[in-house]
């Protein structure tokens, strides 16, 4: 009987869809896009490591557990995710509680500096890490101190500031939606302030703590930038794949490698998913008031407020010393400042510079479109395999930058679509990794949208593109607009995947920065770095000013993940 | 609707700007020399070659070998100038480099600087050194290491950096000069070598994918000893006015030949003989002085400062061996040191 009915249905389904033959041929290409530049290379990499020469022979998948020097860093990779996702999410729940919780002042400027470290180049932080705190950097020095900053402790401190800002937006959106009442219920049955925290506030907040802490870890073992430049003698993942297939062109290495990074990740993606977003208690307790009760009291204000301004100090410290850096004659030893550093780059890295905005220009506007569109079937057609489409095309968020670029490399050097060298593959790398983000915006930006009014334009006689075009479209976009913001921000910084397809005649920004990190050309890495960010911050000002020309409600505030 | 016109009028500018320059007739180079230094040479060439627009791509030595063995069905750039010469040996050996003995060059080049079949040419010779920062010295109260050995002493504990071996020519020079100086000095691995590299592994603070960085973390403090080629201890850490010493093993030190290949298949080969021919003038390894290596065109100019040949105790390093094996030897390397 059931299966009967589903039957009848899926030959609903295959009807409605013959009858709509546009919105055919976009699902169809849609998914062949999807299949390509998404499922096609994770195929490739599993392929490389379990079948390197066609036959089954799965020799660095077996070899994994017995070589040490195979394993460990995996493990290394681990210990620091643990770590940094322990720290950061502490360090943004204080940030957080600060902000939504508390009446202290200067939350703008707090909120500010604590969104610096999305919009910034990859090794930034870790480069003022050992400005700072190097074995000859400038505290070190003035201190006297004797400690090593590379390894472990460069790696949770550069990873804990770089991604606690992720923690703290969830945090922040999660501690101003708790409804006070049950606080205030608390409190009036003659609960302490303390006990209410802490019987209250906490658990309901813990649904948000762990995805916070989840997110946090992921994107500590997918990091490449900071480990790169800091790790020192501890070994992490990214790192050795990168070795692996770049440096060694062992693909079958780098390939099991990818594997044993993909498992970790998507485990984590599930679990965080499916499991710890359902639990969350917030949005089952009705309309978030948004007063929320404030902390006034000054014993508990006063140490968040000297935490808050410790940290945003120490940010601010780091930008400040790379700024500084970027000015200075030979770093460390003649502080003499100069311009010749920012001569430097635009003299070796003027062709990096258009390369890097060329690119961006093409991926940012097809990557937005693309993303808003998918949203857009996601949310308003109904056609088989859409919930399919939803997850492949999300899966990148979980796939970390390294196998995406290893995936690349393997599945396009060859025909049908050998693409390797040219700008098109960097643009893809872009384009399909950032999509995610666009499509999660855009599908909670069209939910909020009555369908009513589609189905106006549609019972008025306008087609599938008409109605998208001239209805969709306009009424998403502020939030199309600022996801485009996002996706320009990105390509400017970023490296892990791109470090793979970069090529002769396509250069990008990010890499020439690495490129001088590692040559310990730190006033030049310094200054590339505030090339990249004057750019980025150039764009999010021209965005703003273009949007909040043309459409009334301006840029939705800007975004992390 | 005006608002989409002049959304749609910005986009298509933007995508415009983009498209404009995607094509262009020029000849692609991968470069191991560092890129302020590719930036000189490379200016100098199209200065002197107006209608040859250069496009290159600055890779250490190791890895232009496998990005080669990677494009082989596909090759994207021509010419391959500079690095050591075991990569382009081991390139040869794998048949990605292509022949070309019609160059001048090719007469007044002593063999044991070229490939007997045309496939690489020696640019300059380069010697190993140890680049020491003094005030790392005076803290710890220890030598400049003088001798092999002395790299294993417990004062350099995690002070010592210097490049992977699968992807820097310094690094892969550096190790055929330890399997040549410990033990015996038959080519490759022998027990002492591995109790040797494994040992001197562990004293290494940071491994490094370019081979003359080392020279600029030790001037900067950030470690204390380099195992870096001389010219580039000279230029990046002596010339600036770091606090450095340059010192070399009493036993010998280790020897590279810069070398310059054309890579087989590469797009542009007829552009690419011309830059060859052009960097073996003495016009063009003049440059070198800027740099204090030692060009093997006889006219060029020696730097003041350079070390020469007769400066150095030169070990007997079968280098056409090490490239040859040089896929066999950072196997070995790898599973002696946990790296790769």
């Amino acid at each position: 009987m059931k299966l009967d009915a589903y039957r009848r249905e899926l030959r609903g389904e295959v009807r409605r869809l013959a009858r709509d033959p546009v919105l055919l041929g976009i699902v169809g290409v849609v998914f062949l896009l999807l299949a390509t530049f998404i499922v096609f290379p994770l195929i490739k990499v599993v392929q490389h490591s379990l079948w390197p020469q066609g036959a089954f022979q799965p020799r660095y998948f077996l070899e994994f557990f017995q070589k040490t020097y195979y394993w460990r860093p995996l493990v290394n990779s681990l210990i620091v995710g643990a770590l940094v996702s322990l720290c950061g999410t502490v360090v943004a729940f204080v940030f957080a509680y600060g902000i939504a919780r508390t009446n202290i002042r200067g939350k703008a400027v707090f909120r500010l500096i604590a969104m610096m470290p999305i919009v910034s180049p990859p090794f930034l932080i870790a480069l003022a890490a050992i400005l700072l705190l190097g074995n000859h950097g400038v505290i070190t020095d003035a201190l006297r101190l004797d400690w090593d900053i590379y390894g472990l402790p460069g790696l949770v401190l550069t990873e804990t500031l770089a991604y606690f800002p992720i923690a703290f937006m969830i945090l922040e959106g999660v501690l101003s939606k708790i409804d006070p009442s049950i606080e205030e219920a608390a409190l009036d049955m003659g609960a302490s302030k303390l006990r209410t925290f802490f019987t209250v506030t906490l658990p309901l907040a813990v649904p948000g703590i762990a995805s916070a802490a989840l997110l946090v870890f992921i994107r500590s073992l997918e990091d490449f930038g900071n480990p790169m430049v800091i790790q020192g003698r501890f070994r992490v993942l990214t790192v050795a794949i990168y070795h692996a297939a770049v440096g060694r062109y062992n693909l079958p290495l780098g390939a099991t490698l990818a594997i044993f990074m993909l498992l970790p990740t998507l485990m984590i993606f599930v679990v965080q998913k499916y499991y710890v977003a359902r639990r969350s208690y917030v949005t089952v307790t009705g309309k978030p008031s948004g007063i929320g009760l404030k902390t006034t009291e000054r014993h508990i204000k006063i140490p968040i407020l000297i935490a808050m301004s410790l940290l945003s100090g120490i940010i601010l410290l780091m930008y400040g010393v790379v700024l500084y850096g970027s000015f200075t004659k030979l770093w460390g030893f003649d502080n003499t400042l100069t311009l010749q550093n920012y001569r430097y780059v635009f003299a070796v890295g003027g062709q990096y510079i258009w390369d890097t905005l060329k690119i961006a220009l093409i991926a940012t506007p097809v990557g937005g479109l693309l993303s808003i569109m998918i949203a857009y079937l996601v949310v308003r057609k109904r056609f088989i395999g859409r919930g399919a489409m939803e997850f492949i095309s999300m899966l990148n968020f979980a796939v970390p930058g390294v196998v995406v670029g290893i995936g690349y490399v393997l599945a396009f050097n060859t025909p049908p679509v050998q693409i390797t060298g040219t700008a098109l593959i960097i643009i893809l790398v872009f384009v399909f990794r950032r999509m995610p983000v666009g499509i999660r915006d855009g599908i909670a930006q069209l939910q909020q949208i009555d369908p009513a009014i589609e189905e106006a334009s549609s019972s008025l006689g306008a087609g599938f593109f008409r109605t998208f075009t001239r209805v969709t479209l306009p009424l998403v976009a502020p939030a199309f607009l600022s996801g485009l913001v996002y996706i320009f921000v990105r390509c400017m910084t970023a490296i892990s995947a791109i470090i793979f397809v970069v090529s002769a005649g396509w250069q990008l920004l990010t890499v020439a920065l690495l490129y001088e990190v590692d040559q310990a050309n730190l006033a030049a890495a310094a200054a590339y770095g505030y090339v990249i960010i004057a750019i980025v911050l150039g764009a999010i000002v021209f965005m703003r000013f273009v949007v909040g020309r043309l459409f009334k409600g301006g840029l939705a505030p800007l975004r992390g993940e | 609707m005006r608002k989409w016109r002049v959304l749609g009028l910005v986009l298509a500018l933007a995508a415009g700007m983009a498209m404009g320059g995607l094509a262009a007739d020029v000849l692609t180079i991968y470069t191991a020399y560092d890129a302020d230094q590719a930036q000189v040479y490379i200016e100098a060439f199209e200065a002197a070659n107006p209608d040859i627009d250069v496009e290159w791509v600055r890779l250490s030595s190791g890895e232009v070998y496998t990005r080669l063995q990677a494009e082989a069905a596909n090759p994207q750039a021509s010419l391959w100038f500079g690095g050591s010469n075991t990569s382009h040996i081991a390139a040869a050996k794998a048949g990605l480099l292509e022949p070309y003995k019609e160059s001048l060059a090719w007469q007044y080049i002593s063999p044991q600087f070229k490939d007997p079949d045309g496939l690489w040419i020696g640019l300059y010779v380069g010697y190993i050194g140890f680049v020491s920062n003094t005030e790392f010295l005076a803290e710890k109260g220890v030598e400049a290491p003088t001798s092999w050995q002395d790299l294993l002493k417990p004062e350099f504990d995690g002070e010592i950096t210097i490049a992977y071996a699968f992807a820097s020519g310094t690094a892969y020079t550096t190790l055929a000069g330890m399997l040549t100086a410990i033990g015996s000095s038959d080519p490759g691995f022998d027990a002492d070598d591995e109790v040797f590299v494994a040992a001197f592994s562990d004293q290494v603070g940071q491994y490094n994918s370019s081979g003359s960085a080392a020279a600029t973390m030790v001037g900067l403090g950030e470690f204390g000893v380099g195992c870096v080629f001389s010219h580039d201890i000279v230029k990046k850490a002596i010339a600036p006015g770091y606090p450095v010493v340059m010192t070399f093993p009493a036993e010998g030190t280790s020897y590279e030949i810069g070398g310059m290949a054309l890579i087989k298949g590469g797009p542009q080969l007829e552009l690419a003989k011309v830059f060859y021919d052009w960097a073996m003038t003495k016009e063009a390894q003049d440059l070198y002085q800027q740099f204090f290596r030692l060009p093997l065109n006889p006219e060029a100019v020696l730097a003041e400062g350079s070390v020469k040949a007769t400066d150095v105790n030169v070990l007997p390093i079968d280098l056409v061996w090490y490239g040859d094996n040089k896929d066999a030897m950072l196997d070995k390397w790898s599973d002696v040191t946990g790296e790769y």
